[in-house]
């Protein structure tokens, strides 16, 4: 029966797209900054579920982990900490009218070039690499952490290094001005 | 998928069952816990501890106050604070209750079962990278305890629940490290693979990676903020912690998140250093074939697995009354400067002693 | 399998909320998370079209993706309660001291 298969794949591809534009509508549109972040959390979760639809367990588990788990729990300290109030809407510099033909617009614009303008395909990539193939490969995990750790090992290490540098300029950028002692 | 129609019906029966199991079963641990926690520290204190609560004459060792008090505390006054922040207060229970579960449907509860011309493994979810599904799902529980505290409008909730969550962001660091050792032993993320591997006594990661049990046992109390590390919690400084203004179902709710996650991190205790479901000395996975009936294994296995886990639901309620509670800033420095340093440590060993093992 | 047009379209309409919210929030944390939605936009569109041409280059950018994402946030919060400190708020509308 692949019909039924094929029906399935559809349906949670088409609700997943449904709660994930609806999420992000609501992250860009609620007042509220909290109210933000759980929308967004939410949107994380689903698009991680959206890769693991399309065979990428490896980095649907990074994105929940990373994603979800680490940054929007820092958005959500930093939100509470600072006590941020609900966001006053109005007196923006463009009206409703105006935002809304803008996006739709933008969303048009770029549908038609991702999808009429799509290019040479040729030698993107072989093909080598379909789901049957990563699973005789070992599976999904093995070929990436492969590709990353000898491809690019140099990337990587640069990744760690920026991310050392981030640790240190956070600190020194929110550490609050220490008084100097007074000279005696 | 590679499935026949056949097989995706059964599998996808086999799902639901699995899920209906493992959701009861989930459910059936505060209640235990609650009288647990009562009776074990009754016993060691020489006292009696609830015993009066039965059917009709039965006491059955006053297990059923459990059952009194469940109900006592379903049917109490809901009382909704007049300045919480609505929505996120009667969500915030479920963001804690969630993840608990859906980390319970990814531990291997036993092994596969070879039956209608399939394979039906015993993990309600069966991923390839079970093991960060795990992680990945358990650092969302965080999310609960911070709007729960937030979301009160109280300032002692807002202050146990930032202390609960930098604890947990902070631990689960630790945690995550501790694992890693028996990850790269066994060559595998899949839980079920790294069971498998564990066929022999010595071969369970407690031996062959003591440091990462060690760490792993604190990681696991601070995770779930269980004593010694139960400062959100602090009776004496935050009233009672980020569930200070809930009531009724909703504090149920809490404890349910709380305990299933202890069962979690038991249960993941067993599988990543007792072998889960494989009993010394025998061969579970042969008992279907000697026996001649399928599900001898599983149940078996299951069994086997869940007396694991009570081993450590019972040292949970050990070391509770017995590790006075830490001060905040030693249980900071205790994750931040000893647990990291020597998890990182431990892991960079691991893997230059592999390595040398296996290119030698 | 859905056609890989699907998910370009999805990511597209991400993409564009996410730029939306870039503009029109005033709200400096608003900001940092709509650009959040942007880069996951992006990389639903690597992950999406690594599969469809059959490699995994895709799945490795998108973790390189996110590692720069969180520094991004890292930083960028760090600089919000800088600036919360110093000027006690976050509004865009007000923080324009270079604009006169």
């Amino acid at each position: 029966m692949p019909d039924f298969s094929i029906l399935i794949t559809h349906g949670v591809f088409h609700l997943f797209a449904a709660l994930i534009t609806l999420c992000s509508l609501m992250v860009v549109v609620s007042k509220h900054p909290v109210k933000s972040a759980v929308f967004l959390v939410v949107d994380l979760f689903l698009l991680a579920g959206l890769y693991a639809s399309l065979d990428s367990h490896f980095v649907a588990a990074i994105q929940v982990l990373v994603y979800a788990g680490a940054i929007l729990v820092l958005f959500l300290f930093v939100i509470m900490l600072l006590n941020l109030q609900p966001e006053e809407l109005k007196g923006l510099k463009f009206s409703a009218v105006e935002a809304g033909t803008l996006v739709i617009s933008l969303i048009g614009f770029l549908i038609t070039i991702v999808t009429a303008f799509k290019g040479d395909q040729t030698g993107l990539g072989d093909g080598s690499l379909d789901p049957a193939a990563i699973e005789t490969a070992g599976g999904n995990t093995y070929v990436v952490a492969m590709k990353l750790l000898t491809n690019y090992i140099w990337p990587f290490e640069l990744a760690s290094i920026l991310i050392l540098m981030a640790i240190v300029a956070a600190i020194v950028i929110a550490k609050k001005d220490q008084k100097k002692p007074a000279a005696q | 998928m590679g499935l026949t129609a056949d097989e995706f019906t059964i599998q996808f029966i086999a799902t639901l069952i699995k899920f209906a199991i493992v959701a009861g079963l989930l459910l059936q641990i505060p209640p235990l816990m609650v009288w647990a926690e009562r009776r074990i520290p009754a016993m060691m204190q020489r006292r009696k501890g609830p015993n009066r609560v039965g059917i009709f004459k039965w006491r059955i060792y006053g297990l059923m106050q459990s059952l009194a008090d469940t109900i006592k505390l379903i049917f109490k006054e809901e009382v909704v604070p007049e300045g919480a922040q609505k929505a996120f207060y009667h969500l915030a229970p479920v963001f804690s209750v969630f993840p608990a579960f859906l980390i319970a449907m990814a531990i291997p509860y036993g092994p596969d079962i070879h039956a209608f011309g399939t394979i039906i493994p015993l993990s309600v979810i069966r991923v390839d990278v079970g093991f960060l599904f795990i992680f990945a799902v358990s650092s969302l529980a965080v999310y609960g305890i911070t709007i729960a505290g937030w979301a009160s409008n109280n300032k002692y909730s807002l202050l146990g629940s930032l202390r609960a969550s930098a604890q947990m962001i902070s631990y689960e660091i630790p945690l995550g490290m501790s694992l890693i050792p028996p990850v790269l032993i066994y060559g595998s993320l899949d839980l079920n693979k790294i069971v498998e591997a564990q066929n022999h006594f010595w071969k369970w990661g407690v031996f062959l990676s003591p440091l990462s049990f060690v760490l792993f046992l604190i990681a696991m109390f601070a995770e779930t903020n269980r004593a010694p590390f139960d400062l959100a919690e602090a009776e004496g400084e935050l009233v009672a912690g980020f569930h200070t203004e809930y009531t009724s179902a909703k504090f149920a709710a809490f404890f349910l998140g709380e305990y299933v996650g202890m069962f979690v991190l038991s249960c993941l205790a067993s599988t990543m250093f007792f072998g889960g479901w494989q009993i010394p000395f025998i061969d579970v996975q042969k008992l279907d074939e000697l026996t001649g009936f399928i599900g001898v294994s599983a149940i078996f296995g299951h069994v086997t697995l869940m007396l694991k886990a009570t081993f450590f639901m019972w040292l949970y309620v050990w070391v509770r009354w017995t590790v006075p509670r830490f001060r905040y800033d030693q249980l900071m420095s205790l994750g931040w400067k000893y647990m990291i340093p020597l998890g990182l440590v431990n892991v960079v060993l691991t893997a230059v002693v592999l390595a040398a093992v296996r290119f030698s | 399998m859905v056609p890989v047009d699907f998910y370009f379209v999805l990511a597209c309409l991400i993409f564009s909320l996410g730029l939306f919210g870039a503009l029109f929030r005033r709200n400096l944390i608003m900001v940092l998370m709509s650009i959040e939605l942007m880069l996951n936009a992006v990389n639903l569109v690597f992950v999406a079209a690594g599969r469809a041409i059959g490699n995994v280059d895709g799945q490795v950018m998108v973790l390189f993706v996110i590692t720069v994402a969180a520094c991004e946030a890292a930083v960028g919060l760090a600089m919000v309660i800088a600036l919360f400190r110093k000027y006690g708020t976050i509004n865009t509308d007000i923080l324009r001291l270079l604009r006169g």
